[in-house]
């Protein structure tokens, strides 16, 4: 289908992958883009209503304004966005690894339809003579932005550079000067098609027309000329950013990827450096190119500098995608007499990895942070900024003597979490299964509810109740109370054998913590003490996913490292630590 | 008919054509195109007149030639520039590149700008600002426009010089300030006390603390337009407070005049404990009735950012009661957050002190939120749109028979 559509040269398997795209968008949806894209050519060509261009619109991967931007993890490894709304080109690097996450449909939609307002315009051919641009601005509905829509189109459509520059010449010779947002969108246009000289030529005029750039420019023209034989310019240019203000992570990136691709290594860890410097977090990209292009390459150094690298992927718990991985995995069997092998593997549930039966390092955290995990908890989560918020002194205090005369719990449950497992039975005997399986190991339980679970309902039977009594200690918390603020605080309270039960991410909780050390030190313990719940196939039993016995980050002991490593396309939220692993060892 | 055909053909023709020669390079995919696109070339070579030739490079020459003189004004003034003066350029950098920023900009405004902690926070704030200049913009031709044609009716009505005579008194607006003013003193005495909690200046932004200004502001005219008053108080207002400078900035110096009681103290050293409701989305507890009785408090708050359970944390630390509105139970809610904005609740509960009647009282609630008004009980509506939705999704037969059971099993059961 999009054979045929107006999307000149641009590469096969980027149109291919819109078409994927497109499969993901509801069909009416579809219909819904094309009914608002009748194209006001003057010959409608009996093709285009297979399907026009914009129907296979770019879904744009950097996720404009239109999309939510996540603010859950960290560290998000999305691209620049919103300021540099003119660059909007798909490397085919990007189409693989930044798509944004399920993405809304409404926000999609509504997305297409915003783009849709103007671009049922379709660029010319070939360049125009001054009249025959006259007559198409006079026929377009709004002449006096006529000028802007047009170019936009064509860097959407990528059309020929010389039909760009047959409407500048038209736009200088009838007003006798050309706007920036112009000069800007040419510009754009030629980053998109590798136009060096275009690009210093643009440049230059923008130069002495204007005293200092905008941010949109400098990326353009870093990004350009990084790209071409004229790298080094692009690093002048960056100089001359940092004058003005502090550069994107985008700006680093084109000049290290540059740099790197040049062989020119130590410029680049110059760059890296100055970027971590100035708090940018680096993309994924850059650590990439590193590996990709020092592969083969001698140096204790150099070996350093990566090695460095991998340690800020663990430090940060961020996992390397799968060509990511592979890069890591090459660059490691290419060292000179290093003599290092990688395999793929999965590691084993006790924590020993298959390959090099190495005991990978404990998920247990160390006294101090443990402790200090605790205080936090309870200064931030708990009370955070007014204690009634989650529940009340007293409440707590009644807590805190009811966990302490009963010291020390193995398995603490969220009691309405566990309930609510298996929608066709009543909640009370959802829980009452979960404890009949927790209790036959002889462990002492905690089940944390609140107090409507008392008032025998039809749901909470009073003769089940006594039952799991019994069987367990029970806390009830005012029915306005948050029970997951118990939860941590009694499984903290307990020790470092002590797990908890819920299907819960605890989001939110992680959210309360103010700094990022904090939060990964309570990632690090939620995955090593949550056990997650969830119904059998069949929805008759309940089964378990036990904690992790081992910390899942990269890891070292110097002659192995073993890298836990995503799928392309796994969810990538922070609380999915990955199940694959690159181990890499020395012989 | 042939001739369209024709026509026909010649347009499908050409078009192929056209896209031949665009995918001209992708041989491999069409073994088709390289006749094609080879003879479409050799027509447009042809086409091609060289009297026709544009000189594709003459936009940068004039750009060039215009700016001689320019480039040496420049080199005469290249000095170190203040940050201010920097932040000013490339603010209007921005503006050039056509993004969303305002033409002027004060001294006081480019300060807060620079101080934005991030990227994001200057876009948000100078968009803003942009919003702001467009709206007096258009407020300002508004007027203009008015002013135009009031002075043509003048220009007509003048040919008329006859003062209309009317058996009607006509009322004045100052008269009718009397009038409203004297309703609220007596409210003052006599009437419910409506309390708005001034203690959340710290819990919000500045922009936040304008806008609840703004929307008390809002309430307490409609308060003294109504028939029947309360007696507004405001309490934890602190002097000097960030409150006090916003309000004294909408009232000047009405402010000292304003009917309204306001007091440092809070609630609860005012008025008996057991009058006391306060009203918070959060509440366990909804609302059945107006009660001419109880004392209510609105939380002056405004949560952009959402803060949940800040009001409510309020109330159980005083250990007041609390109540909601009962919005789930009147209305198929849609969208958006559940917290309305003050003067709506000033509405809301003008309305019910009058008549008593939910559904005119809720009228107030903006009408996005809201897909309209229930008779049933809402559980019951939800029920039978999850089972349209299991019918519409083509659930298994069984499946949705399965669930009907239990919907009318439920039914006889007791709620």
């Amino acid at each position: 289908m999009a054979f045929f559509s107006q999307t000149s040269r641009q590469s096969f398997q980027a149109l291919l992958w819109k078409c994927c795209t497109f499969w993901s968008v509801s069909r009416c949806q579809k219909l819904f883009a094309v009914s608002f894209n009748i194209p006001n050519r003057e010959k409608i060509t009996c093709l285009s209503f297979v399907t026009s261009s914009s129907t296979a619109l770019p879904v744009d991967l950097r996720g404009t304004d239109g999309f939510p931007t996540k603010k859950g993890s960290e560290i998000e490894y999305e691209e620049e966005k919103g300021w540099d709304e003119e660059t909007k080109e798909i490397s085919e690097r990007q189409v693989h690894f930044s798509s944004s996450v399920g993405a809304p449909k409404k926000q999609l939609m509504s997305q297409l339809l915003s783009r849709h307002k103007f671009t049922n315009i379709q660029p010319p051919e070939k360049p125009l003579q001054a009249e025959e641009w006259n007559r198409l601005k006079d026929s377009f509905r709004t002449p006096e932005i006529f000028e802007e829509v047009m170019l936009n189109s064509m860097v959407k459509c990528n059309s020929p550079i010389d039909v760009a520059k047959s409407l500048l010449t038209h736009v200088a010779n009838s007003k006798g000067d050309i706007a920036y947002s112009l000069l800007v969108k040419y510009l754009a246009l030629c980053v998109q098609q590798g136009k060096t000289t275009e690009i210093c030529d643009v440049y230059d005029i923008m130069k002495i027309r204007f005293k200092i750039l905008e941010s949109g420019a400098y990326t353009l023209i870093i990004r350009g000329l990084s790209n071409s034989d004229q790298w080094r310019m692009a690093l002048t240019v960056l100089e001359e950013v940092k004058k003005a203000m502090i550069p994107s992570r985008a700006n680093y990136e084109s000049c290290i990827i540059a740099a790197s691709r040049h062989q020119e290594m130590n410029l680049a860890f110059e760059l890296y450096h100055e970027m971590l410097a100035k708090d940018l977090v680096p993309t994924l990209d850059i650590l990439q190119a590193f590996f990709d292009f020092s592969r083969g390459m001698k140096g204790a150094e150099l070996q350093k500098e990566l090695f460095g690298m991998l340690l800020y992927l663990r430090d940060n718990q961020i996992y390397p995608h799968k060509t990511f991985m592979q890069s890591i995995k090459q660059w490691f069997e290419s060292i000179p007499g290093g003599k290092w092998r990688g395999h793929l593997t999965n590691i084993k549930d006790s924590g020993q990895c298959p390959v090099c039966n190495h005991q990978l390092e404990d998920s247990n955290l160390t006294e101090e942070d443990y402790n200090n995990l605790r205080e936090r908890i309870i200064r931030d989560v708990i009370h955070g900024t007014d204690t009634y918020r989650k529940t009340s002194p007293q409440e707590f205090e009644a807590f805190q003597t009811f966990v302490e005369n009963r010291l020390p719990f193995d398995i603490v449950i969220d009691g309405l979490n566990v309930s609510h497992i298996n929608p066709r039975k009543i909640q009370c005997e959802n829980l009452f299964d979960a404890i009949n399986c927790l209790a036959k190991q002889n462990v002492r339980l905690l089940v944390l509810g609140r107090k409507h679970m008392l008032s025998n309902s039809p749901n909470w039977r009073r003769e089940i109740m006594k039952e799991m009594q019994s069987k367990a200690d029970f806390f009830f918390a005012e029915n306005i109370s948050e029970d997951d603020a118990f939860l941590l605080y009694a499984t903290l309270q307990s020790g470092k054998h002590c797990k908890f039960v819920t299907r819960d991410f605890l989001r939110d909780h992680k959210a309360c913590l103010s700094d990022s050390v904090t939060r990964h030190l309570f990632r690090k313990w939620q995955r090593g003490h949550q056990i997650v719940v969830f119904p059998s196939a069949g929805g008759s039993r309940i089964n378990f996913l036990p904690a992790f016995r081992y910390d899942c980050v990269v890891q070292t002991t110097g002659d192995t490292w073993h890298i836990p490593y995503k799928d392309v396309f796994e969810e990538k939220y922070s609380f999915h630590a990955p199940r694959k692993w690159l181990c890499v060892q020395q012989k | 008919m042939q001739s369209v055909n024709m026509v026909l053909k010649k347009i499908v023709r050409s078009s192929v054509l056209l896209f031949a020669a665009q995918h001209g390079t992708k041989k491999n995919l069409f073994p088709l195109s390289r006749t094609l696109s080879l003879s479409l070339c050799l027509k447009q070579d042809n086409s091609c007149n060289p009297s026709e030739k544009l000189d594709l490079d003459a936009w940068k020459k004039v750009m060039k030639s215009g700016l001689q003189q320019e480039v040496s004004e420049m080199v005469s003034e290249h000095k170190e520039l203040s940050s201010l003066a920097a932040a000013r350029e490339i603010l209007e950098m921005w503006r050039l590149a056509g993004r969303l920023v305002p033409e002027n900009i004060s001294e006081e405004q480019l300060k807060t700008f620079m101080e934005c902690p991030s990227k994001s926070a200057k876009k948000k704030y100078l968009k803003f600002l942009h919003m702001k200049e467009l709206y007096k913009k258009n407020d300002k031709r508004k007027m203009d426009e008015k002013r135009e044609r009031r002075l043509e009716a003048q220009e007509q009505a003048s040919g008329t010089a006859e003062t209309k005579r009317n058996s009607f008194m006509c009322f004045w607006a100052s008269s009718m300030d009397r009038v409203y003013n004297w309703r609220v003193a007596q409210s003052m005495i006599f009437g419910q006390p409506l309390i708005f909690d001034m203690s959340y200046e710290k819990d919000m932004s500045v922009r936040e603390v304008t806008n609840a200004v703004r929307q008390i502001v809002l309430s307490e005219s409609c308060n003294r337009r109504s028939v029947d008053p309360f007696h507004i108080h405001f309490c934890n207002f602190k002097d000097n407070s960030l409150y006090q400078k916003e309000f004294v900035k909408h009232y000047r110096e009405a402010w000292g005049k304003l009917l309204i009681t306001v007091t440092d103290q809070c609630y609860t050293e005012v008025f008996p404990k057991d009058k006391l409701i306060y009203l918070t989305a959060d509440s366990p507890k909804v609302m059945k009735t107006f009660d001419h009785d109880k004392i209510y408090i609105v939380g002056s708050m405004v949560d952009k950012s959402i803060k949940p359970g800040l009001s409510l944390a309020r109330a159980k630390r005083l250990g007041l009661e609390t109540a909601a509105l009962p919005l789930d139970k009147y209305l198929l809610w849609n969208t958006g957050a559940k917290n309305l904005t003050l003067d709506q609740m000033m509405h809301i509960l003008l309305t019910l002190k009058d008549t008593g009647d939910w559904k005119k009282a809720l009228e107030f609630v903006p009408k996005r939120k809201y897909c309209g008004f229930v008779s049933k009980p809402v559980h019951e509506l939800k029920k039978t749109l999850n089972l349209i939705n299991t019918l519409k999704l083509g659930k298994r037969q069984e499946e949705v028979q399965k669930e009907f059971a239990k919907n009318y099993s439920k039914k006889l059961m007791p709620k």
